[in-house]
């Protein structure tokens, strides 16, 4: 079965994009899942097993290919593992791969973004800010920070300041808690 | 005394104070802000207790240490004194047996209709856990 968590705080724009889908849908504005699991941008989808075993830790997967030329993924591929391990219990060779934990600036970097969401939902803006801008020092590059926050900051995820966060990304080799990807 | 307020899985106000750059809290709010008591056996959440070497360190006349008690049940915080906030993360145990041991952290959230649901409740199924945004 699927899960979906929400890594955000908008409900009714999850709600929106949840149309239709038979599955839970969780809300996760606080980033929990993103402390205990690791996970330092979306989609990441991680694979539990009967026995709460994680039996392969996060990996950027989708649900359509709308991205696949930009990043070499493809939704056929992944569904396709799933069903082998659904079925016969054979999971790809990729998931021995060990993520590697958060850094101490990671961390510190998470709990400054929730309290930076804690003090804009109690409307001192001012302080929140200084809390996001504090958070996106400790961890320039993780999009479960910087990127999560624009739509937080009166910014455009989809816009410029997502082209930079990218283009930056690139350029420190696209460090991502999560299985790497030849592209 | 002013207001001090926990925020770890959810927001508590506190009665507490910042002393030389501490937050001490009032010990009875202690198990409303993280859900552990300090006992004479340590720091106590219902019959896990966890002993206390130095109690000096973490109790005084002023009040518990918040950010004391945190360190020794191995969560990371952050104190800030100008919002009068201590922000208190997860076990850094939890995540690093989910990536060493591969054991999956159990977690409660709420669903799309405010209620709360935990991985556990669906413990004996193949789990594919997809987390995503709008953003």
């Amino acid at each position: 079965m699927v899960i979906a968590v929400a890594i955000d705080e908008n409900v009714q724009a999850i709600t929106d994009l949840s149309e239709g889908i038979s599955y839970p849908v969780l809300m996760d504005p606080n980033h929990l899942l993103t402390e205990l699991y690791a996970i330092s941008n979306v989609p990441s989808v991680v694979w539990i097993d009967e026995n709460d075993k994680i039996v392969r830790p996060a990996a950027a997967e989708f649900g359509t290919n709308t991205f696949t030329e930009i990043t070499g993924i493809s939704r056929e591929t992944h569904m396709q593992q799933v069903r082998n391990w659904v079925h016969d219990q054979i999971v790809p060779e990729d998931a021995s791969y060990v993520v590697p934990d958060l850094s101490e600036e990671e961390i510190q970097a998470r709990l400054h973004f929730r309290l930076a969401v804690h003090l804009r939902n109690e409307g001192k803006v001012d302080d929140a800010e200084t809390y996001f801008d504090k958070a996106a020092e400790l961890a320039p590059l993780d999009f479960t920070i910087v990127r999560a926050s624009m739509p937080l900051r009166g910014g455009d995820p989809f816009g410029e300041e997502f082209f930079e966060l990218y283009q930056k990304y690139q350029d420190a080799g696209s460090p991502f808690h999560g299985i790497p990807r030849s592209k | 005394m002013s207001e001090i307020t926990i925020i770890s899985e959810s927001a508590t106000p506190t009665q507490g104070n910042w002393v030389n750059g501490a937050a001490c809290i009032d010990a009875a709010s202690l198990n409303d802000a993280i859900g552990w008591e300090l006992k004479p056996e340590g720091l106590c959440q219902e019959d896990t207790c966890v002993p206390v070497e130095d109690r000096a360190r973490i109790e005084s006349g002023d009040g518990i240490d918040i950010a004391e008690v945190a360190r020794i049940l191995g969560r990371p915080s952050l104190l800030s004194s100008s919002t009068n906030t201590v922000t208190i993360g997860q076990p850094s145990v939890i995540r690093s047996r989910a990536l060493s041991e591969r054991e999956a952290p159990n977690f409660t959230l709420k669903d799309l209709d405010g209620e709360p649901r935990s991985l556990s409740s669906w413990a004996g199924k193949k789990r594919l856990l997809v987390a995503f945004s709008s953003w």
